[in-house]
């Protein structure tokens, strides 16, 4: 259901105001959702003054900078800062996108970051994606063949392969299903952008057997045709996927047959 | 436990793109259509009552929130007739790259106006 404002308890409050102590000239003020579970209070908006100076480029170096000099208590997911694994996932200046690929001098002004869209959180900037997982389980993301012979390889030509292209880099790091409106006001039974993205890498892998099923299972009202082509999903995606045309192809293969 | 986490920040946080500002906008202008369409039914209909009954409505469209109303509509058409060109492209596969989507959303946009300006001319017949 569309609901444009957030529940009581989700409602932002003003947070703490984190002064710089470096004495440096060049200043940066970053606003950050911060929401404690162990407090019974809203979530708030702190603000930190941070020393350009000594900070490297991208979004996530500043994290870690705040986390380890001015407030340990930060709390976001980071892993491999290459923008590989997709855990620093979240929105910053007002765009889905992983920390750890965005510079800040992209940003003008104060740079506001925030948790990933329309999500539980569950601490700080980490939201609660379980949802989605379950999702992406319900779309059997694995090859499914069932008279391959096991001693032989299951060959698959030049191609077929780069059908592929643009599908299997996906990591999964929801910037696009929770940048969706679609996502936001369906998104217990709308698969989103991400879902979807990887039912058609399934669907187009020449290897696999189950095509015309995971067709059928995906051809529903809500699972599939709640994309009205907003293409926040392919403006944000930060690997340069396109859910939108993935989604399309997969729309197209069902009225054509 | 869950119910008690509040819920992030969406619509109020995320920035507004063309294809986005496109699409609430196709939403709206269908909504708006719909509702034109059916006047459009009644002031045919007020045809088959007879003149007084016409005149009203005809004073009523020639006054300034009548004109304001009849361009709006007009807009809302065009609107509707460039975005859903659009969308039959995309239904064919086509213009999914991001320039391009950004290319044909502006093209709706100011489209819409200078379709609605000719369409509003040709009703002044001064082509």
């Amino acid at each position: 259901m569309v609901q444009i404002n957030l529940p009581q308890n989700s409602k932002i409050q003003k947070g703490e105001y984190y002064k710089d102590k470096t004495g440096s000239k060049n200043i940066r003020k970053v606003n950050i959702y911060r929401w404690d579970p162990s407090t019974k209070e809203n979530p708030r908006i702190d603000t930190y003054e941070v020393d350009m100076d000594n900070c490297p480029s991208k979004v996530l170096d500043i994290l870690n900078k705040i986390k380890n000099e001015i407030d340990p208590s930060l709390a976001y997911r980071r892993s491999c800062s290459h923008g590989v694994c997709g855990s620093c996932a979240m929105n910053m200046d007002g765009k889905n996108g992983l920390a750890c690929t965005k510079s800040h001098s992209e940003i003008k002004g104060d740079i506001n970051i925030y948790p990933l869209p329309h999500l539980k959180v569950l601490k700080d900037l980490i939201g609660d994606l379980s949802i989605l997982y379950k999702q992406y389980e319900s779309i059997e993301p694995w090859l499914k063949t069932s008279n391959i012979k096991e001693d032989k390889e299951n060959i698959q030509s030049r191609p077929d392969r780069a059908k592929l292209d643009g599908l299997y880099e996906c990591i999964m790091c929801a910037c696009c299903s929770t940048s969706c409106p679609s996502y936001w006001w369906n998104g217990d039974k709308y698969l989103g952008p991400a879902v979807l993205l990887q039912a058609y890498r399934w669907i187009m892998d020449s290897r696999d057997q189950d095509r015309k099923e995971r067709l059928k299972k995906v051809a529903d009202e809500l699972k599939l045709y709640r994309c009205h082509t907003i293409m926040n999903c392919t403006n944000a995606c930060p690997k340069g996927l396109n859910p939108a045309k993935a989604i399309a192809s997969i729309k197209k293969m069902l009225a054509t047959g | 436990m869950k119910d008690n986490n509040p819920l992030s920040p969406h619509i109020q946080i995320y920035n507004w793109h063309i294809s986005s500002l496109v699409s609430i906008s196709h939403r709206i202008t269908g909504v708006i259509n719909i509702i034109a369409v059916i006047l459009i039914f009644f002031w045919i209909a007020s045809l088959f009552l007879g003149t007084d009954n016409y005149k009203v409505v005809f004073s009523f469209l020639n006054s300034y929130l009548g004109k304001f109303l009849m361009i709006g509509i007009t807009w809302s058409f065009s609107f509707q007739i460039l975005s859903e060109v659009r969308h039959w492209f995309w239904d064919m596969g086509y213009g999914f790259e991001l320039k391009t989507s950004r290319i044909s959303g502006l093209f709706v946009i100011f489209g819409s106006f200078l379709l609605s300006i000719v369409i509003y001319l040709f009703g002044r017949n001064i082509f």
